[in-house]
């Protein structure tokens, strides 16, 4: 019966022939249509850290702070707070209290796990406290928080978390309870005070003003207890992973994480509820860069028009790149990322095709706060700190074969800046000018490297065979067919100094284990910055963050005089000491080589005609509240370039019968 | 018939207890729990949360029964989750495996029944036509058709059909899926269309076998001999007769309408469950893989039971064989 | 022993079973004359057959040294084969069209001008030769497939059908076990629990294999066992395991053929599809369509290197799916009868 109704509806869909994916009353509403890959993990803001989820907690939560949509270098604007936190000097040696104000009266989404209050509503005020109850949550190891370490700069943040532990442990009855109790009965986290309904005061012990850029992500927004408590799920309810309560401009309307995630405005926004309190999170902003004045972006007419200008997101699932990009130039999608393999097309010269330009469609690029490199493990006997100078310049010959502009201009059609040192452009201590003298290509000089390092052609002069090198991998991205051609970029390279590197496309498991033994070599990685901070750079080579000791230093570098300069320069604010500090950093990164730094990630994105005040923004922030689209033009160009074209239909059947015709007319005489 | 039927159940649950045991030594024996738990939640958590996470998904015991542990193990919590439909949480996102499948079946069989279904339709028809015709250049023509057409890889025709026809001609969506009633249909045509394209080739290649087959029997020859018309011989005697092996066949691939289909759902973007293990396939995701195959076999056993059990009842030599 | 090494011995010890095989169907009539029939009816398939495997032969002799103009430091010290020597070596350093003489984005000189007759790929591999190296991949994958998988279902077939009784209940349990399994999904949760390699990949692909043609053998044998002459055999004390060597075994060769020549063309698109998946076997031609799917929305387009993969593939399967149809024509009397 289902097949039969299926049948027909297949026979309908014949007849009506189109490519629309979307019924066509939403046509004339401002949906914005963009899309995901992966499906998110958990949309708990404590605990989302991957782009996926950021487009919708982004979406949902508001931050005490936020940045400006269009000033760069980027700048901190207040967000839910009233202004800046002012900061003084806390009561123990060197810490610091920062004081945030939050803006009275902003109200949650309507969610049912809000009792209905006095005045039917299913939501009620945010408070300072919800801030803190959101802090503790960090804190909590059983929330498995990625963001612990940072923010055990807050005084007593750890001792809390193991409190916790402890407690839990020692009193099944405390530990039954619901979290809020908890951490109300062990007094919360000393160094977050809340003051009153609307002030909070956060006491950092050690010297880390970079704290303040956490306060514009999603781990640090107010989050209902009633939320946590109510979708735990028990009972046919969600969890609250995928089910988040916030007091964003958007709200998720429908999440079905495989597929489809649906944004809807939400009334009970503040920018919505009060547009008179004109808060600089909730207008669109009227000062930018030059850029922003040629792109459009300050148009004198938006300037401070409340926020936001989109009726609905749709998210849909795409994990293939080409029917992703077409759907994008056939106009069902509204923006697009462009994929390399479109890339000749869309772009020449770093210009937009004339094609594209025809289509009105514009495009938009920006440097991401991002390094790709290949690292070294540096506790290998053979290219490590072990094989002391004859690693060091089997790691230098290394370097000085491989051609990233080759690499760009391959994979990524010459998108993206070659790298120098692990600080990308926009983040303080780079220079443009600077040029790393082992990030060129010099065979020759790579090859007296080997000689010098007892390896002449690549061949032990001692042993009289040849260097083989593991080059270690795990994911499913990087062992799939494409990733490998990305590899054999890189061994074909070492081949010319007769290093022969073997890729080891293992899965997880096996990857785990070689790490934990320390048994790896050769790997590829690369770091998104998750604050413009040059110190969100550089720790991921301090020897505490050692990948054998647990943290993200998998190169397992190790430098006495490099440690201690991050250490300085780290609390320093930025000015000449602080630069001449990185200076002296990065010309230890230079000669030691732990990484061959590859390129800094440029992000090119298109986006159609019909859609206004696209900028591109390289932080994790959620910029849908400030893109606005007109609907109508967006109907009349699709049904332009989506006209189906139906003869090879007629072509088909006539060649079908012209086919069989004469056969059965001589299948038919001979019969007779 | 009773005993029959007691008999032919009774080995049905046999075979889906071994089932079990193979996936058990496969991804319990052979995978550990610990890569697995370290896997979901990346490298930098504290042990005690491993161990938290190992008890929610119930890999915290000893594998194998043994003295004082003849019930609390890994082996009897397999039999006993499986059994009674309790899939747990997936081992990559937490999410309950029940809720993912309950969720997926429906686009799923959205896709794949009148893939089915048309299939069938377009085969057998033009099986007989090519087997109506047979030694004359349509039924050589046929054959060749249909080997080539057997020959492609299905990558090539879901990346051909969706450059050409998507792209190219824009008759449909290039992929995509909304059970909106009134968008379903032209995100099936696609897959389906690929679907019933690619399958064609064997399939007419195997009905006409079998209609050539039976075109050759005896009583066939008489009512040839006696002169009755080839129409007629075609569509009443070989079509008639020809309904049990192919019912054979064709009921053997409806347990796996349910499973989905890996490439079709996954290239053209299909929420089902065949997309689901695609995911659960690239993000190592054990838990639900065993699921899927366990399902797959479940059904497909109890397929293979009512069948048995319908010619048995139909035909009394099948008890006694 | 170094891999090339056992490549050449497997050169070798093909060559001589093929000459065995030559002698053994020169002696029997039957076979004589169904490869007569065999050879009248599909010259142009088995001849394209015989293209790939002497491709995929010239292939596996390898060497190590020779060195040439094209090697790099590492490849002299490597063992290469003829068609590395051959074809290889002409390396670009990206895209060119067939017969170009500049690359295709950026139009820079290339440094083996109008040599490439099928262009090259993303890093500047000559397309022509990666084609040629698949065929030993396919090859391979069907070949050492049915190798582990024929004689293991003949062994199991064979003796369920013979023996009987408790041998073949579990012959049986198994084999339902197995089977009721989903084939693809069998296949991948093997290999993602073997880890990823060829011989996994062979494996994995014989496990899921063995149980059709198992399910065949025993089936025959069963007939065979009920035949006068079997009996007449048992009946003079013959040993059981020479009725099965002498009496059962031949008289499945033709099915054991059949079998291998219809299970060939399933493997290696299977493994077409585990590609995609990301756990196929290096150097494939799945892997390569694989690698190739995203380029067709090039623009200008990027076509050689599917069309090479996809027309490579196509054309062994198409061959191999030919001569198996034919064979089974030709060998197994009962649709010999419905062809006539």
């Amino acid at each position: 019966m289902r097949g039969a109704v299926a049948c027909s509806v297949l026979l309908g869909a014949l007849l009506a022939c189109t490519n629309n994916p979307y019924p066509s009353e939403d046509d004339d509403r401002k949906v914005l249509y963009t899309t995901f890959s992966e499906a998110p993990r958990s949309l708990d803001p404590a605990v989302a850290y991957d782009v996926g989820a950021h487009a919708i907690t982004g979406a949902v939560y508001d931050t005490l702070l936020e940045y400006h949509y269009l000033k760069r270098p980027y700048t901190l604007i207040p967000g839910l707070a009233l202004d800046l936190p002012e900061s003084r000097p806390g009561e123990a040696d060197g810490s610091t209290v920062y004081r945030f104000e939050l803006r009275p009266g902003v109200l949650y989404q309507e969610d049912p796990a809000f009792t209905i209050d006095g005045s039917g509503r299913r939501t009620r005020p945010v408070l300072a406290a919800d801030v803190a109850f959101q802090l503790a949550r960090l804190a909590d190891p059983t929330v498995n928080s990625p963001v612990i370490e940072p923010f055990s700069h807050v005084a007593g943040f750890q001792a809390f978390g193991e409190r916790l532990v402890e407690r839990r442990k020692a009193d099944p009855d405390f530990a039954a309870r619901p979290v809020h109790e908890q951490y109300a009965e062990l007094g919360g986290i000393p160094g977050v005070r809340v003051e009153g309904d609307h002030v909070l005061e956060v006491e950092v012990a050690s010297d880390y003003p970079q704290i303040l850029y956490w306060f514009a992500m999603q781990f640090t927004t107010p989050v209902p207890w009633e939320a946590i408590a109510y979708y735990d799920g028990e009972e046919g309810r969600p969890r609250f992973d995928d089910h988040p309560v916030g007091t964003g401009p958007f709200v998720l309307s429908h999440y079905d994480k495989q597929s489809r995630m649906v944004l809807d405005a939400n009334p009970n926004w503040y920018g919505v509820q009060h547009p008179e309190w004109r808060a600089p999170g909730a207008v669109y902003p009227s000062e930018g860069e030059p850029e922003d004045v040629a792109a459009g972006r300050l148009d004198p007419s938006i300037a401070g028009s409340p926020l936001p200008f989109l009726e609905r997101i749709v998210y849909l699932r795409e994990q293939e790149a080409i029917p992703y990009f077409n759907k994008f130039l056939q106009g069902y999608y509204d923006a697009a990322g462009v994929i390399k393999e479109s890339f000749d097309r869309v772009i020449s010269q770093g210009r937009l095709s004339p094609a594209m330009a025809g289509m009105d469609i514009s495009l938009e690029k920006g440097v991401e706060p991002t390094v790709f490199y290949l690292g070294f493990n540096l506790e290998d006997e053979t290219i490590g700190l072990p094989a002391g100078d004859d690693g060091r310049r089997i790691r230098q010959a290394m370097s000085l074969v491989i051609d990233t502009e080759e690499y760009t201009r391959i994979f990524s059609n010459s998108r993206g800046v070659p790298a120098q040192s692990p600080l990308p452009p926009g983040i303080f201590g780079y220079d443009e000018n600077y040029e790393n003298p082992y990030r060129r290509v010099d065979l020759e000089r790579a090859q007296q490297l080997m000689v010098e390092a007892g390896y002449p052609g690549g061949v032990d002069a001692e042993t009289g065979k040849p260097l083989v090198l593991t080059f270690d991998t795990y994911d499913t991205y990087d062992t799939s067919s494409q990733g490998l051609l990305q590899f054999r970029f890189f061994t074909d390279a070492w081949r010319k100094l007769g290093i022969d590197v073997q890729v080891e496309a293992t899965n997880y498991n096996q990857f785990q284990e070689k790490v934990r033994n320390g048994d790896y070599q050769i790997f590829m990685w690369g770091w998104v910055a998750d604050y413009p901070d040059p110190e969100n750079f550089l720790f991921l080579l301090w020897s505490e963050m050692a990948r054998s000791k647990g943290g993200p230093n998998t190169a397992n570098f190790s430098n006495p005089r490099y440690d201690e300069l991050y250490l300085s320069m780290k609390s320093r604010a930025n000015g000449p000491e602080r630069l001449a500090e990185i200076r002296e950093m990065l010309a230890i990164l230079e000669t030691e080589r732990p990484w061959i730094e590859l390129v800094h990630r440029e992000d090119y994105s298109l986006y159609h005609g019909w859609l206004d005040h696209v900028k591109p923004f390289g932080m994790s922030f959620s910029t849908s509240k400030y893109l606005d689209l007109d609907p109508g033009v967006r109907t009349a160009r699709r049904l332009e370039w989506n006209r189906p074209i139906l003869w090879p239909i007629w072509a088909g059947l006539g060649l079908g019968v012209a086919l069989i015709v004469p056969g059965i007319v001589t299948f038919m005489r001979e019969r007779q | 018939m009773l005993a029959y039927a007691i008999r032919r159940m009774g080995y049905g649950i046999l075979v889906v207890l071994g089932v079990l045991f193979f996936l058990f030594v496969l991804f319990f024996a052979v995978t550990s729990p610990d890569d697995v738990a370290r896997k979901a939640l990346g490298e930098r958590v504290p042990d005690s949360v491993v161990e938290q996470w190992k008890i929610n998904h119930g890999y915290d015991k000893p594998l194998f029964p043994g003295p004082g542990r003849w019930t609390d193990n890994m082996l009897v919590d397999h039999y006993r989750r499986m059994l009674t439909f309790d899939f747990g949480r997936s081992d990559a996102d937490d999410t309950p495996i029940m809720d993912r499948i309950t969720r997926g079946a429906g686009p799923s069989l959205t896709l794949t029944v009148p893939l089915f279904l048309l299939s069938l339709f377009t085969g057998i028809p033009l099986a007989l036509l090519v087997a109506f015709f047979r030694e004359t250049y349509i039924d050589r023509l046929g054959v060749v058709i249909a080997v080539l057409a057997m020959s492609v890889s299905i990558l090539l025709y879901i990346i051909g059909a969706q450059y050409l026809i998507g792209k190219l001609l824009h008759w449909f969506p290039i992929s995509g899926f909304d059970t909106d009633p009134r968008v379903i249909a032209r995100f099936l045509a696609l897959p389906i269309l690929v679907g019933v394209l690619s399958g064609i080739g064997g399939d007419i290649r195997f009905y006409r076998t079998v209609f050539l087959e039976e075109s050759n029997t005896d009583y066939v020859r008489t009512a040839r001999a006696k002169g009755c018309g080839e129409a007629r011989i075609m569509s009443v005697h070989v079509f008639r007769n020809s309904l049990i092996p192919l019912l054979t066949q064709v009921v053997v691939a409806i347990p796996f309408l349910f499973t989905g289909s890996l490439l079709l759902e996954s290239f053209f973007g299909i929420p089902g469950l065949g997309a689901m293990t695609v995911d659960a396939i690239q993000g190592n995701d054990f838990s639900v893989l065993r699921t899927m195959v366990y399902i797959g076999s479940l059904l497909f056993v109890v397929g293979q039971v009512l069948t048995d059990l319908s010619y048995g009842l139909v035909d009394p030599r099948v008890r006694f064989e | 022993m170094e891999s090339h090494v056992v490549s050449n011995w497997v050169v070798v010890a093909l060559g001589l079973a093929s000459l065995a095989a030559i002698v053994l169907v020169r002696r029997s009539r039957i076979w004589s004359d169904a490869f007569v029939q065999l050879w009248r009816r599909r010259r142009l398939a088995l001849f394209v057959a015989g293209i790939y495997v002497g491709i995929a032969l010239l292939d596996s002799v390898a060497w190590v040294g020779g060195a040439d103009g094209n090697a790099d430091a590492v490849s002299v010290h490597e063992s290469r084969s003829v068609i590395d020597r051959l074809f290889g070596g002409n390396q670009e350093r990206s895209y060119s069209a067939p017969f170009a003489d500049v690359e295709f984005y950026g139009a820079q000189p290339l440094a083996h001008p109008g040599s490439h007759i099928l262009g090259t790929d993303l890093i500047g591999r000559d397309v022509f030769y990666l084609a040629l190296k698949g065929a030993r991949v396919a090859l391979l994958i069907g070949g050492l497939t049915s190798l582990l998988a024929i004689p293991l279902a003949l062994l199991f077939g064979v003796s369920a059908g013979y023996f009987g009784g408790r041998i073949d209940t579990v012959v049986f349990f198994v084999m339902s076990t197995l089977a009721s399994m989903p084939g693809l999904l069998l296949l991948i949760a093997l290999i993602m629990v073997m880890g990823k390699s060829t011989f996994a990949v062979c494996v994995a692909l014989a496990v899921t294999g063995w149980v059709g043609f198992c399910r065949i053998a025993r089936g025959e044998t069963l007939k065979l066992r009920e035949l006068e002459y079997v009996s007449a055999a048992r009946a003079l004390g013959v040993s059981e395991l020479q009725i099965v060597m002498r009496h059962i075994l031949p008289n499945l060769m033709h099915l054991v053929i059949i079998t291998f020549v219809l299970m060939f063309s399933g493997l290696v698109l299977s493994e077409a599809i585990l590609s995609w998946l990301g756990i196929g076997v290096d150097g494939s031609w799945g892997q390569m369509i694989d690698q190739a799917r995203n380029e067709l929305s090039r623009d200008p387009i990027v076509w050689w290197n599917i069309s090479a993969a996809g027309i490579a593939l196509f054309g062994l399967i198409l061959a191999v799916n030919f001569i198996g149809d034919a064979l089974r024509d030709v060998l197994d009397p009962r649709t010999l009868q419905g062809n006539e």
